[in-house]
């Protein structure tokens, strides 16, 4: 492995890389050794246009650009000599000629690499006092993306990011010299389904999303880190909070799992956190028919009352569970004890489908299918056909996927059942037919795990807390297994403690815990449920 | 179908002459202009087709490049040379001559749309000069009155 | 009309004869005899040893030795192996590529012929600048005739050596006459330079081995091969040996083309074979190698023509486009006309050039409207100094550079805009 030195550290690194590479590789970049630069992004092709990241090599009497300039044994680079710095002032210098300096109106403001490097690298504004290139403002590029000519710095990263990425090229540069603008073929939008990804790597406030536009400033936000769940990918990503409420998702890198992308369905389904139709109260439905408000307890207290007649009078085969592929590993495994202890052998887990592509999105738009099944979840279907010959006179749903997937067809075969527990996040037809309704949280609320599509462990942490009072599943169903007096339960739940236990009693989950795991996840080990999978 | 037949084998037998398709595209929008005046949208979705490239593909190009044109154009394309060995020699005396003679402000088209009147940048003509070129064809060692006479000749 | 060279030498000797362009015409005059031995007689090392020793150097602007260059082509390589013919001439001041195309398309297409022989290419694009029509047609119908002679095609002169030739035709636009600008237009697509490496040699058109000569410098190898290094030498200077067409422009009484060795002194192209200004004027400046070369002031002339001195004064030989200035001419205005081309025709993907080019040209013509101050003076050669050496291709420097020796020589035609505040030159050519 050849190795260089960097303003005099020494620096071992991979055959092949290029000095930005090799230093990102190695988590410096901007992390200790600090080489600014606009078009160079570590998951697109090296452009090396806007010739920000000169560095001096010694031996070569031109300056050079570390985003092209591959490594070789002994290289010795100065990043912060005087020269370097002068060329670096100078690329800043001309970026400002033409750039507008709205800042204080500017959405990018906070999270903009011209002002970040103006300020860390540069002159303050630059001495031009000719007037500014006049161009288009608030330019409507499709459905998600909104965009200012003046403030593009054209370092093409969009460009080359639909180009490669989503293999669309919505976007090019128009023209040549300092008339280049970024263009759309008349009539095309940017229109695909990981446009807004060019709102995150345009350095510049010149590409921003309509959605986040103006809704508040960045440096409210706190960036939490999870995982979307709008599919099996298990994206990672930063949830951005602010006055305990989510703004909006980005993505995070994980180089294993969605590079630095994220899918706009994805992105946007933060929104359901909040949503209108989040479920916000327990309910029973009395005799009446009607469901009528009431405590988790008096809840908890309906539903191991109607479980126990059940059991005794027809024993717990009559008994069904439908698990959710929403809910953390640790619920589902509090699901699969509790369905043991009660003796209830009919299970499944419902996954919604939808569509897939070879690029990040999966067919399966759930967080935690493959855990699930790992937790031994098999179809859902064997429940419901069990249902529809009449061996089910109880059912408790986490969740409302097997309605949305149409395996019910309708919530009707539920309504002649003689008990229906609903642990859900948003309503559904479900509640017309459940006789226990219980809210649970969202995965930006709670702490637990998720198995992606490619196996991997990852984690959620509780990033906002619900105003309303919602539950974990497994914390419902621990309270549950109490009430119902079941052998190792105590009506406690500690998502932690969970992940321990799972770690113990699956060999495939051995050594993983909510600590271990890490904000980067970890691969799941092979085990029986996989192999049979495939 | 706005590119015509006969303009498509041409572009066929362009491609045919070069390793990759896409080598062929220079020559495809000169065929087209020639046929169009200029590459409009529609051309450009069909010259994509024959291509295997994305329209916008075809419009980056297109507007990069000074003599190809994404919107129509006057009948005849009149460019005096204001480069400097031109300048130095009266061009840019003649360009405001010919200017006032037309009725335009270059660069621009007279009212009928029979001339684009405008300057360009060095034609390989300088030793010369003045000069302009009117399409395809150079016209040199220009006085006023010579260049008033080629302006007046250019048909409709 | 462009006419044949005032003053002639082995390659431009018949350019007056009415059938030299024709391939009967060449061939009345001893052409393609030189392919013919390359060919039947010579190795390929042998050819490239030759043109080694002749000493020939680039003819595009860089000066390379064009033997060198032809030694880098891959020979333990199964691609096909390219050549390319730079005849994009748009250098301002430039006009001597036009003549050898218009005139002598056989003697540029023999000396492709031998190239091609000695880096095995199997084919080469010929790319003239879109406004060439009349001299793209020359080239196209003396391709033709070569292909029906079996000149070319698949196999040259019966040797069994095939070799193909194409002609495209640029679109307008400066920046594809630098060599990787060139290659992508060619591959249809924009001309923007690429990064190097890897150099066209490895990754060239098609992403095939290429090399890449100027029109003028192929033309200069029938001659050598013919007649041989040593009689090439006996031509130019030691280090810049052979003739070139100087295109002499401007205020000059003889305005036109002039063949004469490298070397030539500077004052002998402008005032004997040129004529001098006229109306007894005196000379302010001249520009001696097209417009990205920094300007010589009156008192330099006496330069050999050649880069071995030309670099003593901070100044290239380029395309040997000469611009003559005279004593009424105002070098500020000249700075607009220079910084406006570069601006219009920078390729716009670094930002050094984009930005710096429209920087330049907007603080110079305030200047010129009398709108400027002395402290704008430093900014724009701090500006042109920002954008030296470190971009993409040389445009940047091309661009930098005339403006910084005007700057040198002529500082004092500047300061007098900003100290009058209009232009101190009222015989200067009008803006
Ligand atoms: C901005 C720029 C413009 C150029 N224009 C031309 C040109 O019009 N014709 C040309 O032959 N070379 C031109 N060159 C030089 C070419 O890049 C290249 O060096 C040359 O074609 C090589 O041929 P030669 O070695 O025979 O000179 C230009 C270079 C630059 C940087
Ligand atoms: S819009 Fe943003 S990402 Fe695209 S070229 Fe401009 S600055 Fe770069
Ligand atoms: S691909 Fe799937 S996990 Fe990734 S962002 Fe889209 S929906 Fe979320
Ligand atoms: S230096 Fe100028 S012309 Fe050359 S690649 Fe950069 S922007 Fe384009
Ligand atoms: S980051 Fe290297 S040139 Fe832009
Ligand atoms: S300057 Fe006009 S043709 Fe060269």
């Amino acid at each position: 492995m050849p190795k260089i030195t960097i303003d005099g550290n020494e620096l071992e690194v991979a055959e092949g890389r290029t000095i930005l590479q090799a230093l990102d590789d190695a988590g410096l970049l901007m992390n200790g050794i600090d080489i600014p630069h606009y078009c160079w992004h570590p998951k697109l092709p090296v452009d090396g246009s806007c010739r920000l990241c000169q560095v001096e090599v010694e031996g070569i009497p031109k300056l050079q650009i570390a985003c092209d300039t591959p490594v070789r044994d002994g290289m010795v680079v100065h990043t912060q000599n005087e020269r370097v710095k002068q060329a670096r002032e100078g690329v800043m210098e001309l970026l400002l000629v033409n750039h507008p300096l709205d800042c204080p109106i500017c959405d990018q403001a906070g999270e903009c690499k011209l002002q970040d490097y103006t300020y860390d690298y540069g002159v303050q504004a630059s001495r031009s006092k000719e007037p500014r290139r006049a161009l288009k403002k608030n330019v409507d590029l499709g459905p998600t993306i909104v965009f200012d000519q003046e403030r593009c710095i054209l370092c093409r990263r969009c460009v080359r990011f639909c180009r490669e990425i989503p293999k669309t090229g919505e976007l090019a540069i128009f023209n040549r010299g300092d008339h280049s603008v970024i263009e759309t073929f008349p009539g095309t939008p940017l229109d695909n389904p990981y446009s807004m990804n060019v709102a995150d790597i345009c350095p510049v406030g010149a590409l921003t999303t309509k959605d986040f536009r103006f809704k508040i400033r960045v440096w409210f936000l706190e960036d939490v880190p999870g995982i979307c769940t709008g599919c099996s990918n298990g994206c990672n990503i930063h949830l951005g909070v602010a006055n305990n409420k989510v703004y909006r998702y980005v993505p995070r890198r994980n180089d294993a799992v969605n590079d630095t992308w994220i899918c706009d369905a994805g992105r946007m389904s933060y929104r359901r956190i909040g949503a209108p139709d989040r479920l916000r109260e327990c309910a029973v439905r009395d005799e009446s028919g009607r469901l009528e408000p009431v405590g988790l307890d008096r809840a908890i207290e309906v539903a191991a009352s109607r479980l126990r007649r059940l059991v005794d009078s027809k024993g717990p085969g009559v008994i069904a569970g439908l698990a959710s592929a929403h809910a953390t590993n640790e619920d589902l495994f509090t699901f699969r004890r509790f369905l043991a202890a009660l003796g209830s052998e009919t299970h499944g887990v419902a996954v919604v489908r939808g569509e897939a592509d070879d690029l990040l999105i999966k067919e399966e738009k759930a967080p935690n299918a493959v855990g699930a099944r790992e937790l031994g979840f098999g179809d859902a279907r064997t429940v419901v056909d069990r249902i529809g010959s009449g061996g089910v006179d109880a059912v408790i749903a986490l969740g409302n996927d097997a309605l949305q997937e149409g395996l019910l067809g309708s919530e009707e075969p539920l309504a002649n059942l003689d008990t229906v527990i609903v642990l859900d996040t948003h309503a559904s037809e479900l509640q017309r037919v459940a006789h226990v309704i219980v809210p649970v949280r969202h995965a930006a609320e709670k702490l637990g795990t998720f198995v992606n599509a490619a196996r991997r462990v990852q984690r959620v942490v509780p990033a906002v807390e619900s105003v309303w009072e919602t539950y974990s599943d497994g914390e419902v169903i621990a309270k549950l297994g109490a009430a119902l007096g079941l052998e190792g339960f105590d009506g406690s739940y500690d998502a932690r403690q969970v992940a321990r236990d799972l770690a113990a009693a699956n060999p495939a989950f051995a050594g993983i815990d909510l600590d271990s795991v890490g904000d980067a996840g970890r691969p799941l080990a092979d085990s029986a449920a996989s192999k049979a999978e495939r | 179908m706005v590119i015509s037949d006969e303009t498509r084998s041409k572009i066929d037998e362009a491609i045919s002459k070069y390793p990759v398709k896409r080598g062929a595209l220079l020559p495809a929008v000169h065929l087209v202009q020639a046929d169009h005046g200029h590459v409009s949208k529609e051309c450009a979705v069909e010259l994509a087709e024959i291509f295997e490239i994305l329209p916008i593909q075809v419009m980056e190009v297109v507007t990069f490049y000074n003599m190809f044109f994404d919107s129509p154009q006057a009948k005849h394309h009149v460019y005096v040379c204001t480069n400097l060995p031109c300048s130095l020699r009266g061009s840019r005396s003649l360009l405001s001559q010919l200017e006032s003679h037309l009725g335009v402000t270059a660069p621009g088209e007279t009212a009928d749309g029979r001339i684009f009147l405008g300057h360009e940048e060095c034609l390989g003509a300088c030793g010369y000069a003045p000069m302009m070129r009117v399409d395809d064809e150079y016209h040199e060692d220009l006085d006023v009155e010579k260049a008033k006479r080629i302006l007046d000749s250019l048909g409709k | 009309m462009l006419e044949s060279p005032y003053v002639t030498q082995y390659l431009t000797e018949h350019f007056a004869e009415a059938d030299y362009p024709t391939l009967k015409g060449y061939e009345r005059f001893g052409g393609y005899a030189a392919a013919r031995k390359a060919l039947t007689e010579m190795t390929p090392d042998e050819v490239i040893e030759v043109v080694k020793t002749a000493g020939l150097q680039g003819r595009g602007g860089a000066g390379f030795p064009a033997g060198m260059k032809w030694s880098f082509m891959p020979k333990e390589d199964d691609r096909p192996k390219y050549l390319v013919c730079n005849a994009d001439e748009s250098e301002p001041g430039s006009f001597k590529d036009r003549i050898l195309l218009e005139r002598g398309a056989h003697q540029m297409l023999e000396g492709i012929l031998i190239a091609a022989w000695a880096t095995g290419a199997c084919a080469t694009f010929i790319y003239i600048r879109g406004e060439y029509a009349f001299p793209a047609a020359q080239v196209e119908r003396a391709v033709a005739e070569a292909y029906a002679k079996g000149y070319l095609g698949d196999n040259v002169m019966g040797t069994g050596f095939r070799h193909d030739v194409r002609v495209t035709r640029g679109a307008g636009a400066y920046i594809c006459g630098e060599e990787t600008g060139l290659l992508e237009s060619l591959e249809g697509k924009k001309g923007q330079p690429r990064k190097k490496p890897p150099f066209p040699a490895q990754y060239g058109a098609f992403g095939m081995p290429t090399t890449v000569n100027n029109v003028e410098t192929f033309s200069h190898v029938p001659h050598i091969i013919a007649k041989g290094a040593n009689w090439f030498r006996s031509f130019g200077t030691e280090k810049s040996p052979g003739t070139t067409i100087f295109g002499v422009s401007g205020h000059v009484v003889r305005p036109g083309l002039y063949e004469l060795p490298l070397g030539t002194p500077l004052s002998e192209i402008v005032f004997e074979h040129a004529g001098g200004v006229p109306g007894g004027r005196k000379v302010k400046g001249v520009i001696p190698g097209g417009m990205s070369m920094p300007i010589l002031p009156a008192g330099q002339l006496d330069v050999p023509m050649a880069n071995e001195f030309l670099r003593e004064q901070k100044t290239m030989l380029g395309t040997g486009g000469v611009m003559v200035m005279d004593e009424t001419t105002c070098m500020v205005r000249a700075a607009s006309v220079i910084s406006y081309f570069f601006r219009d025709e920078s390729c716009g993907q670094c930002t050094q050039c984009r930005e710096g080019t429209g920087w330049m040209n907007k603080i110079i013509e305030r200047i010129e409207r009398g709108a400027g101050e002395e402290a704008d003076i430093e900014v724009l050669g701090d500006v042109a100094g920002k954008m030296e050496a470190k971009t993409i291709c040389a445009f940047a420097d091309a661009a930098a550079w005339p403006i910084q020796g005007l700057l040198r020589h002529f500082r004092d035609d500047f300061v007098e805009h900003v100290r009058q505040r209009k232009c101190p030159f009222p015989g200067s050519f009008e803006l």
